[in-house]
């Protein structure tokens, strides 16, 4: 078996959360085109069947599942409708998510409303999904788990309160789980994305992208070459990862990019 | 950002999926991988082979012994018909380094992607090691990996494109006792990614490092069967890294379509999720 062979999902069906637009429908025509069939979920259930049929165009399989995964008892739903369609879940990717109401604001003027639908849309959502797929990947005696974190879960950011703390605790809950789940065959990783920008507004708000190292933001597709790496065969050693993807984002910004300073060495050498 | 230096526009633009079915595809790559006398650095270039690269292949001390086993995988790029180059290179010598790289330009007219897969572990009490023991432990996994990252990196600078893969260990990342002097070179591989990948960041050259846990081919450790015996009772996943579970995340680096850069990809079973 070549690399090439290790690196491809055939014969494993994925369900994708969030995946009807955006990176979530990168990820699942990535992971089509790498082989796998697709469970595709989100709220809004035109897209996710436009997402099915371009995952059925490629020859694989595919099921379009609506879901709020902001409610366990969906989740459960979901879970339990791609297992009546395509029989079985190796790969979960959990996508959804995002900022919510309040985010952006001091933390003295959001309500615990705000706060609790921030950490639900984003950790407990998280929890939910992982939950309900567990039991059949342990029949299965194997599974991979993709959960989405963010350079935010790893550094602070003024007044982003409830997507800085949730993505925060996505990043350790994975890694938790890939030491409950490790032995059992299951791998749990996170990936922690810089600025993917979805809309033309996004792109002009996040200042198009000039102070990030590599001076562009990344593009949508370009996350699917390393989710597809991720759920693969090629990625069984790697387990409670932070993967990151960042444009170099995370390895530097201590100093404003661009400062390259000369200074030699005192007297000896210079 | 009004206090932002002048600085040059991202290198090459942004990418399009030319082949989504084929993200892997190396080929028309020419790779220049060392530590490939070792069994894990062999199996890394064979890796480039099969996902379509020419690889050029380097060892650690340049030793004819060692120049038989860098023949040996060599043998296995050509036998997956992949153009191959032997060569014989003390890594830690900055003028052969700088040879060894000048030759596979001369032979292949670029070069893509470097591998960085030397390692020479060493563990002893920090209070019995030698000024000697530290300055070549730190010169075969640090200062090594220093000298292959310039040289092929001004080669890849004036191409605009270029992917540099180092292969670390978890030893750079936590304490292990009596490995001072190996944490400390791998620490500074860590280092050297992160800030390499800065520098260079607009010039279509990215840098990242496989962070491997220990290893079943890893000399001294995979061969010694009370290493092995106490490793596998502690480590989270019960078992040593296979080389298998290192060359994937080598080869996505390396097809990689220029975002990712300045990272650390740790291959260690959970080993540092855990505290």
């Amino acid at each position: 078996m070549t690399v090439l062979d290790r690196l491809r999902l055939d014969g494993r069906v994925a369900l994708i959360t969030g995946s009807g637009r955006g990176l979530g429908r990168a990820m699942a025509l990535a992971f089509a085109d790498a082989g796998a069939d697709v469970v595709c979920s989100a709220r809004t259930q035109a897209e996710i069947e436009a997402v099915a049929d371009e995952v059925r165009a490629k020859g694989r399989r595919a099921a379009a599942v609506q879901a709020d995964v902001t409610d366990s008892a969906a989740v459960e739903r979901m879970v339990e409708r791609s297992l009546a369609e395509l029989g079985r879940i190796d790969i979960l990717v959990h996508n959804a998510g995002g900022r919510t109401a309040g985010d952006g604001r001091p933390l003295h003027t959001i309500s615990e409303a705000d706060w609790l639908a921030g950490i639900d849309a984003n950790l407990t959502s998280t929890v939910s999904c992982i939950r309900a797929v567990i039991p059949q990947m342990l029949e299965l005696g194997h599974g991979k788990i993709l959960t989405t974190a963010s350079g935010l879960g790893l550094r602070g950011n003024r007044d982003l309160n409830m997507y800085t703390a949730a993505k925060a605790g996505v990043i350790n809950l994975t890694r938790s789980l890939a030491l409950s789940y490790g032995r059992q065959n299951i791998q749990i990783n996170t990936m922690a994305l810089g600025l993917f920008p979805q809309t033309e507004a996004q792109a002009t708000r996040w200042g198009g992208g000039r102070y990030i190292p590599v001076g562009r933001f990344g593009t949508t597709w370009e996350i699917g070459p390393v989710a597809v790496f991720l759920c693969s065969p090629a990625a069984d050693g790697i387990n409670g990862a932070v993967i990151v993807q960042d444009g170099g984002g995370l390895a530097g910004g201590v100093t404003p990019f661009g400062w390259a300073p000369r200074i030699p060495l005192p007297g000896i050498l210079a | 950002m009004s206090d932002q230096p002048s600085l040059p526009a991202t290198a090459g633009g942004v990418p399009a999926p030319l082949q989504p079915e084929r993200p892997f595809d190396l080929r028309g790559r020419v790779a220049l991988v060392t530590g490939t006398a070792r069994p894990l650095g062999g199996a890394i270039a064979v890796a480039l082979a099969e996902a379509g690269a020419d690889v050029a292949l380097a060892g650690l001390t340049g030793s004819a012994d060692e120049h038989f086993q860098v023949n040996s995988a060599a043998n296995q790029v050509w036998s997956l018909g992949r153009r191959n180059l032997a060569l014989q290179v003390d890594l830690t010598d900055p003028v052969a380094v700088e040879a060894a790289v000048q030759q596979v330009e001369d032979e292949w007219r670029r070069l893509d992607l470097l591998v960085n897969a030397q390692d020479l572990l060493f563990a002893m009490p920090f209070g019995e090691t030698s000024l000697e023991e530290w300055n070549a432990t730190l010169a075969a996994n640090l200062t090594s990996v220093a000298l292959t990252c310039q040289a092929a990196g001004r080669v890849m600078l004036r191409a605009g494109y270029g992917r540099i893969i180092n292969v670390a260990s978890v030893a750079g990342d936590r304490g292990v006792m009596n490995m001072a002097a190996y944490a400390a070179a791998k620490s500074g591989v860590l280092a050297l990614t992160r800030a390499l990948a800065t520098e260079w960041a607009r010039t279509g050259v990215t840098v990242n490092t496989v962070q491997v846990g220990w290893y079943e081919d890893q000399a001294g450790i995979g061969d010694d069967p009370e290493h092995r015996k106490t490793l596998t009772k502690i480590l989270p996943a019960r078992a040593l890294v296979t080389n298998d579970e290192v060359t994937g995340a080598v080869v996505m680096l390396a097809a990689d379509s220029g975002y990712f850069t300045g990272q650390i990809i740790a291959v260690d079973g959970a080993a540092t999720a855990r505290i």
